[in-house]
C-alpha cells in the first residue's frame, strides 16, 4: 500500500514538472525566437512478482504474462520543439529573422561562443553589431559612423551605403551555425544556447546554402509558443495532478481500513 | 486451522497489487507510448481430503492493453507515432527492445536515438543513420526517411510473434523473448506522438472499486475476528 502512495507521488511530481514547463512556455509567449519546451516521461522500473514463463503445473504449463508491478513515472527529457516562429516586421535595419534552420553566433564576455535565433541586434558605442545584452556578433561587424544605411541580404552579406559612395561597401558576412542534434544545445537564458557533447560541434555555413535558412532584414522571429496548445496542456496536467492525489487519498483510506482490524 | 482469514487475505493482497497497478497507470497517464495494464484474478482451488474445497483468489496474470493511444501533434520532424499494431525497435545495452514512444532525434554522431540515447533500428535490426543537416525531413507511412527528397533510411516497425508474452521494462520498453516479425498494416505518422493509452476515468472508477472491495475485506476479517472471540468467550463460560 505504501507503494501505491509513492507511485502516485511520482505521478504528482511528473504533472508538476509539466505545469512548470507549460508556465515557462506561456511566460515566453512574446520572447523573440523562443521555441516551446515539452516534458517527456517514461515509466520506472518494474517489480517482477510472478515471472512470465515460470512453470505453474507439473505438465510444463507456463505463465504466459506473469505479474509485473510498475513503480511509477519519471521525467526523461524536456525537449525543445524546434519550429519556425512567425516573422514580425519591425523595420529596424539591424533586426534579423532566420527563415529555416540555423543559429547566429555571438561571442560572450567569457570569450566562448553562444548561438541564438534572436536577431534583434543593436549597435554599440564603437559601432560593433551586438545583441540586446551587448554581446558581439561573430564574425565581428563594425558599422562606420558615416554609414547612411545598412543592408543585409538573405545570404548574410552586410553592406553599408555612404553619401559619397552610393555603390556601397561590404562590411562582412554573417554565418549561420547548425548542429547535428540542435535539441541537445544547452539553453543559457537570454535567448542564447551553448554547444554540448550531445549537440555536436557547430557546422558553419553561409545562409541559404546546404539546407541552412536565409536571413530576413527588418523582421524578428516571434516566439513559436501556441497558446491554445499550452492551455490544453495545462488543463491536462492539472487534471492529472488531481487524479494522482485521488489515488493518494484512496491508498490512505485503505491503510486506515487495514489498521482498524483488531 | 481456520481458513476463512487466509481466503480473505489472498483476496486482500491481490487487491493491494491491483491498487499499485492502478496507481502506476494513473501516474503514467501522460507518458508517451505507455500501455495501460490490468490484473486478472483467478480462482485457486485447494482440495483437502475429507473437507470441502477452498477457493483462494490468485493474482498471477497481468494484462497489457495494446489499444491505440491518442495522437498528439508536436510538429517535431523526428516525432513519429504508430497507427495500428506494431512497435519501434530500439538497441539498448541489454539487447533489442520494443517501444511505442517515438520521440526520436539525431545525436551528435548522426544516429537516430530515443530520449534516453538508445539507437533506433530499422526492420532488419541495423541502426538508422541521419547524418548532417537537412532543410526538409519527411517520414513516410512505411517509416522511410527522406531528406530533401532522397531516401536515407527507414524506421522499422515490427510486432512480437507472441504479443501476450511481452515483458515490460522501465523507459516505456518491452522485451519480446519469442522474437519479432514485420508489422502488417501499421502506419507511421510523422509530426505526431502517441499519448499514453490509459483511460483515466475507468482507472479512477477501478480505483474506487478496489478501495471499497478492500474495505469490505477488512470488515469481513473484523467480523470473523469478533466471531472467533465470541466463540472463545462462550466456551470459557
Amino acid at each position: 500500500m505504501i507503494r501505491a502512495l509513492k507511485i502516485a507521488a511520482t505521478g504528482m511530481s511528473a504533472q508538476q514538472l509539466r505545469v512548470e514547463t507549460t508556465s515557462n512556455n506561456l511566460a515566453n509567449m512574446n520572447t523573440t525566437g523562443y521555441n516551446p519546451r515539452r516534458a517527456e516521461f517514461a515509466d520506472l522500473h518494474y517489480q517482477q512478482v510472478a515471472r512470465a514463463g515460470s512453470v505453474t503445473a507439473s505438465d510444463g504449463t507456463v505463465l504466459p504474462t506473469g505479474v509485473q508491478l510498475g513503480l511509477g513515472v519519471r521525467p526523461v527529457a524536456v525537449t525543445v520543439e524546434l519550429t519556425q516562429g512567425a516573422l514580425t516586421r519591425t523595420g529596424s535595419d539591424l533586426d534579423l529573422a532566420i527563415e529555416g534552420a540555423g543559429y547566429l553566433e555571438v561571442t560572450m564576455p567569457s570569450g566562448e561562443s553562444a548561438y541564438t535565433r534572436d536577431g534583434g541586434f543593436k549597435r554599440s558605442a564603437e559601432g560593433v553589431v551586438v545583441t540586446s545584452d551587448g554581446y558581439a556578433v561573430e564574425p565581428e561587424i563594425v558599422i562606420p559612423t558615416e554609414a547612411l544605411s545598412i543592408s543585409i541580404n538573405g545570404a548574410g552579406e552586410v553592406w553599408a551605403y555612404f553619401r559619397d559612395n552610393p555603390q556601397g561597401q561590404q562590411l562582412g558576412q554573417l554565418n549561420l551555425a547548425t548542429f547535428t542534434n540542435a535539441k541537445g544545445l544547452e539553453a543559457l537564458g537570454g535567448n542564447l544556447f551553448a554547444e554540448t557533447e550531445a549537440s555536436g560541434p557547430p557546422i558553419l555555413g553561409n545562409p541559404g546554402e546546404d539546407g541552412l535558412g536565409t536571413l530576413r532584414q527588418g523582421y524578428l522571429e516571434s516566439s513559436s509558443v501556441d497558446a491554445v496548445r499550452e492551455v490544453t496542456e495545462l488543463i491536462e496536467a492539472q487534471r492529472g495532478y488531481e487524479m494522482n492525489s485521488k489515488v493518494i487519498s484512496a491508498a490512505d483510506q485503505m491503510m486506515a481500513a487495514m489498521t482498524q482490524v483488531r | 486451522m481456520d481458513s476463512t482469514a487466509y481466503t480473505t487475505l489472498s483476496r486482500q493482497s491481490g487487491l493491494m497489487r491491483e491498487m499499485q497497478i492502478v496507481a502506476n497507470n494513473i501516474a503514467n497517464a501522460s507518458t508517451t507510448g505507455f500501455r495501460q495494464e490490468g490484473m486478472i484474478f483467478s480462482e485457486f482451488v485447494r482440495r483437502a481430503p475429507g473437507e470441502p474445497s477452498i477457493s483462494m483468489a490468485g493474482s498471477q496474470v497481468e494484462h497489457t492493453s495494446l489499444a491505440q493511444g491518442g495522437l498528439r501533434r508536436t510538429d517535431g520532424p523526428f516525432d513519429v507515432a504508430i497507427e495500428g499494431d506494431g512497435f519501434f525497435q530500439i538497441e539498448t545495452p541489454d539487447g533489442v527492445r520494443l517501444t511505442r514512444a517515438g520521440a526520436f532525434s539525431p545525436n551528435a554522431a548522426g544516429d537516430l536515438v530515443t530520449m534516453e540515447g538508445h539507437r533506433v533500428l530499422d526492420a532488419g535490426g541495423a541502426p538508422v543513420f541521419v547524418p548532417g543537416t537537412y532543410a526538409k525531413i519527411l517520414i513516410a507511412s512505411d517509416g522511410t526517411i527522406s531528406a530533401d527528397g532522397a531516401p536515407i533510411g527507414q524506421v522499422g516497425v515490427v510486432q512480437p510473434v507472441d504479443p501476450l508474452r511481452l515483458v515490460r521494462e522501465d523507459g516505456v520498453l518491452f522485451r519480446a523473448d519469442d522474437g519479432v516479425e514485420p508489422a502488417e498494416g501499421a502506419r507511421v505518422l510523422q509530426f505526431f506522438l502517441e499519448s499514453s493509452n490509459v483511460n483515466s476515468v475507468l482507472q479512477l472508477a477501478r480505483m474506487i472499486e478496489v478501495q471499497r472491495a478492500y474495505e469490505l475485506g477488512q470488515k469481513f476479517l473484523d467480523a470473523e475476528d469478533r466471531r472467533v472471540r465470541d466463540a472463545i468467550d462462550t466456551l470459557n463460560g
